[in-house]
């Protein structure tokens, strides 16, 4: 019966198999995190500091995203090893745990910024924590080299995490977010999230790779 | 324990041989899959995965649709609400039994 349950799985983990979901995810997260650090180190009043250009920003990499991946598996994925559309999920659940999160997340910073408390440390461990908690459950249960994606992706918000305030705070000495947070809290998350970013995007890269070799596209006629 | 035996008399033959459970089961997780999908999944030659899914068709638990990629041929196939509901018994037998 667990094979049943296993094979009820694997339609899920396919859309990863070219490595196209980390590529997005990673894609996504270094270019937010080039945007951030960009404001942060530009004028108050240049165009990455204005509230339309992250609309501009968010519109522009939704597009390279859909369509590239798109692309991607027309041209590549589907001729290889067969192409799968997904059920449409009927579910609240996902929604309403997001939303749970968002409260909470949204009254912790509000407390944060009230007392101007310095929770690096902690942030950067549970930001970790919960990374590489998803990253195994979506993606590293289904191919085992990934787990040490999981250990580098737990291990960078470690290092993070304890690495001196002066060289972190550095990262941030620009930012106008600072008024409200720690120096130190700003530029470990600004660092978190781009090497996170970085660690899923070389997965994603490396998984892409190891799919062309395996996969050889078939001749027109096998089809 | 006796009926919990009987249970497994009761189960769907077309579902329980192993290459077609394979099938239902891919399919059972996805809206549409082709044909390349379940042959590179489960392993199978052509013919054999044919015939099984001739069979699926013939109970009607499997639809199957001929259509084109570009110039290339194209099979998609999906599992019917019929396929579904045989399988989603099927699950809660062998449950049972086991």
């Amino acid at each position: 019966m667990n094979q049943v349950e296993s094979l009820l799985n694997r339609p899920r983990f396919y859309y990863n198999v070219d490595g196209v979901g980390e590529l997005g995810i990673g894609f996504m997260g270094l270019s937010y995190s080039l945007y951030i650090w960009l404001g942060m180190h530009s004028s108050m009043h240049s165009i990455w500091n204005k509230p339309y250009s992250l609309f501009i920003f968010v519109a522009i990499m939704c597009v390279v995203i859909h369509y590239g991946t798109k692309a991607i598996k027309k041209r590549i994925t589907y001729p290889r090893t067969g192409f799968v559309s997904y059920r449409k999920r009927r579910s609240v659940l996902p929604a309403l745990i997001v939303s749970i999160v968002w409260v909470v997340a949204g009254y912790g910073l509000s407390i944060i910024m009230r007392r101007h408390l310095d929770i690096t440390t902690s942030a950067c461990l549970i930001l970790g924590l919960i990374l590489s908690v998803c990253y195994a459950w979506g993606i590293a249960r289904a191919v085992r080299w990934k787990w040490f994606v999981v250990f580098a992706l737990a291990f960078a918000s470690i290092t993070v995490a304890f690495l001196p305030e002066g060289n972190v705070a550095a990262l941030a000495d620009h930012s106008s977010v600072i008024q409200y947070f720690s120096a130190r809290l700003v530029g470990a998350l600004l660092l978190y999230f781009f090497v996170s970013s970085a660690i899923i995007l070389a997965s994603g890269a490396i998984s892409f790779c190891t799919y062309l070799r395996s996969a050889p596209k078939p001749a027109p006629e096998s089809e | 324990m006796n009926s919990q035996i009987q249970r497994i008399a009761e189960l769907d033959r077309v579902i329980h041989e192993p290459g077609r459970l394979m099938i239902v089961a891919l399919l059972y997780a996805v809206d549409q899959a082709d044909f390349l999908y379940l042959q590179h999944e489960t392993g199978m030659n052509k013919g054999t995965l044919s015939s099984h899914i001739s069979r699926l068709e013939k109970e009607e638990y499997v639809e199957v649709l001929k259509t084109y990629r570009g110039k290339v041929p194209q099979t998609l196939l999906s599992l019917s609400s019929a396929g579904r509901k045989a399988f989603e018994q099927y699950r809660r037998k062998i449950r049972e039994a086991f």
